[in-house]
């Protein structure tokens, strides 16, 4: 069964493929790591799996239903930390998750039953009172995750989760990541720069590359002929020059 | 020094250009210059009436004539800068916290971003064709060196003007950072309405009893107000009498630097502080509100944009600003408009708030998603329908609307005593009947015209020029259409035509408003590639 499958997803900008047939299978269960270099077209693939993008051309069925015939289906099935976040500033965390909550349809004493485990177990029960806006980067981050678990959801999308944020901070949010597929009931759909976190974390890889799938499979198949990292490069066909000599720094005056 | 301020002007001068170019900004440049076009002849044909009026007062004698003509003169010019530029402000103003990084004198970064936010606005424009106007009156009327002293007055005037704005909208940031500011000011307040409810009762005069009161407070206009001073000082000046002018423009002088330094350091302050949002009450998860017989997703819309505008500060700005003025207008022009004017006339003050409340708070209507920001996301990305987001959206407005309204009209009542029922009922039925019109055309300029807007009313606008544009056309039609029955009760002598012509065109304006809703929240839904981006700020 899977989680995610897309056929010949495709998305223009401006007549330029931001993605291209992209042919996504992501089987239920599976910790995803979708990678690519920046501008390789992940975020745009998770908008567009999330809703948030209209695609050019292509199906997608994400949890079995069609996304684009029903939408609301399959929103309610599942969970987002979009690149950028999707935090009310002007809420404080504690209303925050609620209200996030309830917009999923719980009602509101579940809703704020479940805000206030998620406070606790994201370390924010202090700051639950504080307005968003005065949050740290990973303090927001560590909400929005806590936003995209509080409905329950099948299938969970992160854009990015690590980004900006300290190696404690990332500890937690993996060690919680790792909790939730170790289940199985939930897939978890990751991007992420950090490649030796997502060496860590996922059981699957698909590796984009200017817009284009350019491989898929369990992570021991792709790193069948190396590390994650030696097969990411290769993937992406980039040699990394030296870096370039600015004249004006370093130099004899 | 001079390299990096030419830099900082050069920036500005770029973030303006790009505005008006780019996909989509191409209507944003014909608005801005349609509101150029617009202004240019009014503000000249205001020029050329207060500058008449500036050359009659060159040949009046000193007295009492002089001195209201004078007053008039500058609480005109006072209150066109002033509640405009508390709504509309440049976008693409200083933010001081931005440039703390860059060597350079942050009070001169500051004074920059207050002068630069003047230019490319039309209300600035405005502003300066009317001080233009006035002092060439008074130069035709009476050539002389006393023009100088004149014109430093109006400078003076413009800047301590200016500059309390300035102070006022960084006192409204503080109090939307500091919650124990607030508590104070609220305490304060309530303090204050239970001291007037006991005075107004206590009174033999009973609900009229506030206009007798009203005089004390004017010695508030010495601190809170520079039109005082200013026609203070041009009282001698007309009068023939420079050195009785010097003392007041001294005062000005240093009223204006005191207002700038206070308002430079609650900014400087404010941005040294890294920006720090506010703090809520100790809020628990539990916490919420319990919204009448809404429950589950369409209560917590309501609550999430209830809780925003409350705590906005445009909307504190207005629940203060419109009863005070409502107030001012029930004291100081109601008593004046003749019995023989009769009573739909009479009572037009009071109804005309009604629209007024409307139009302080367009800003919400006209760019219903802007303070949401990143947040939208969340909307889209929720299983909703669009539509119970704008409704829940105009509903929460509703509500702080009429609230503020309901406030306004009970001071007016106070103080300028009971109106007929007729005008009550319509007073409400203009109030309520054209929301769901102005709501229902705001919706369709938030989904087609949205813009990031930050929560503040400083600096930056809440819309742009284009929905600044459509707002005025929007509030023009509605006026225009509710005028009608107006005029037809006053021909007919039938005062009751007014609320029931109003409440039918309410009517049908619900119902065009229901029919309309879901398609428009269809097209947010078909919108939102350019809709987010714009929204979230991401392409700002």
């Amino acid at each position: 069964m899977l989680a995610i499958e897309t056929r010949g997803l495709t998305r223009l900008f401006d007549g330029k493929a931001a993605v291209a047939d992209l042919g996504l299978r992501v089987p239920r269960g599976a910790f995803y790591g979708f990678l690519g270099p920046n501008g390789a077209g992940k975020s745009t693939t998770i908008k567009m799996l999330t809703g948030l993008l209209a695609p050019s051309a292509g199906e997608a069925r994400v949890l079995g239903h069609d996304l684009f015939r029903d939408p609301l289906a399959v929103k309610a099935a599942v969970g987002v930390v979009p690149d950028g976040l999707a935090l009310f500033e002007r809420l404080s965390g504690a209303e925050q998750l609620r209200i996030h909550g309830q917009l999923y349809g719980l009602p509101r004493p579940v809703a704020a039953r479940r805000g206030e485990e998620l406070l606790e177990a994201l370390e924010l029960t202090q700051d639950g009172g504080k307005l968003v806006q005065d949050y740290s980067h990973g303090m927001k981050k560590k909400l929005a995750l806590g936003c995209a678990l509080i409905h329950g959801p099948r299938l969970l999308f992160l854009d990015e989760p690590f980004e900006g944020i300290d190696a404690l901070a990332v500890a937690g949010i993996r060690a919680m990541l790792q909790g939730l597929v170790s289940g199985g009931a939930m897939t978890i759909f990751l991007t992420s720069h950090v490649l030796e976190v997502v060496e860590r974390l996922v059981t699957h890889v698909g590796i984009i590359h200017q817009g284009r799938l350019v491989l898929q499979g369990t992570l021991d198949e792709v790193r069948a002929s190396g590390t994650l990292e030696e097969t990411f490069i290769r993937a992406v066909g980039e040699e990394r020059n030296g870096a370039h000599r600015l004249s004006w720094l370093g130099g004899a005056a | 020094m001079t390299r990096a301020f030419l830099a900082l002007a050069e920036l500005r001068a770029r973030l303006f250009w790009r505005r008006l170019r780019g996909q989509g900004r191409f209507a944003e440049g014909i608005a801005l210059g349609v509101l150029f076009l617009v202004t240019i002849p009014i503000g000249l044909a205001l020029a050329g009436l207060i500058g008449a009026g500036s050359w009659r007062l060159t040949r009046q004698a000193p007295g009492r004539q002089l001195e209201i003509a004078l007053a008039a003169m500058f609480f005109g010019l006072w209150q066109a800068w002033t509640a405009v530029s508390l709504a509309l402000s440049e976008r693409e103003g200083i933010d001081l916290k931005r440039f703390l990084v860059y060597p350079l004198p942050a009070g001169r970064v500051w004074l920059f971003g207050i002068g630069s936010s003047l230019a490319g606005d039309p209300v600035g424009l405005l502003w300066a064709l009317l001080l233009g106007g006035i002092l060439g009156g008074a130069a035709v009327g009476r050539p002389g060196l006393w023009l100088l002293g004149l014109g430093l007055d109006l400078l003076l005037f413009a800047a301590a003007t200016v500059l309390l704005v300035a102070l006022l909208h960084e006192v409204l940031a503080l109090l939307s950072r500091r919650r124990w500011v607030r508590e104070i000011l609220l305490g304060l307040a309530v303090a204050g309405g239970v001291g007037l409810g006991l005075y107004v009762v206590g009174s033999p005069r009973g609900g009229g009893a506030l206009r007798h009161l009203l005089p004390w407070l004017r010695i508030l206009e010495w601190v809170g107000w520079p039109a005082a001073l200013a026609t203070r000082a041009a009282r001698g000046l007309y009068g023939g009498q420079p050195a009785a002018a010097l003392p007041w423009m001294a005062a000005l002088a240093l009223g204006g630097a005191a207002t700038g330094w206070m308002a430079f350091r609650l900014a400087l302050g404010a941005a040294l502080s890294g920006g720090s949002g506010g703090e809520t009450g100790a809020a628990r998860p539990g916490d919420g509100w319990k919204i009448g017989p809404w429950r589950g997703r369409f209560s917590a819309l309501v609550e999430k944009e209830g809780k925003y505008l409350v705590r906005h500060p445009l909307v504190r700005v207005s629940s203060l600003v419109v009863p005070a003025l409502g107030t001012l207008v029930a004291w100081k022009l109601s008593p004046r408009i003749p019995e023989e004017a009769g009573e739909v006339v009479r009572a037009l003050p009071l109804i005309g708030f009604g629209l007024y409340t409307h139009m302080s708070m367009q800003v919400f209507w006209l760019n219903a998603f802007g303070w949401d920001r990143g947040g939208a996301r969340g909307l889209f990305l929720a299983p909703l329908d669009l539509s119970e987001v704008l409704l829940a959206k105009n509903l929460a407005l509703q509500a702080v609307s009429t609230a503020v309204y309901a406030a306004t009209a009970a001071l007016m009542l106070a103080v300028g005593g009971g109106v007929p029922a007729w005008a009550l009922a319509a007073a409400a039925a203009l109030h309520l009947g054209m929301a769901p019109a102005c709501y229902a055309l705001g919706n369709l300029v938030s989904v087609m015209n949205p813009r990031a807007a930050p929560f503040t009313v400083q600096r930056n606008a809440g819309f742009s020029w284009l929905s600044g544009l459509a707002g005025m056309a929007i509030v023009s039609g509605l006026s225009g259409l509710f005028a009608v029955p107006v005029l037809l009760a006053l021909r007919l002598e039938s005062p009751w035509l007014v609320p029931a012509a109003w409440a039918l065109l309410g009517s049908v304006g619900l119902w065009a408003y229901r029919r309309t809703l879901p398609a428009v929240g269809r097209l947010l839904a078909s919108r939102r590639d350019a809709f987010l981006p714009a929204v979230c700020g991401d392409d700002v």
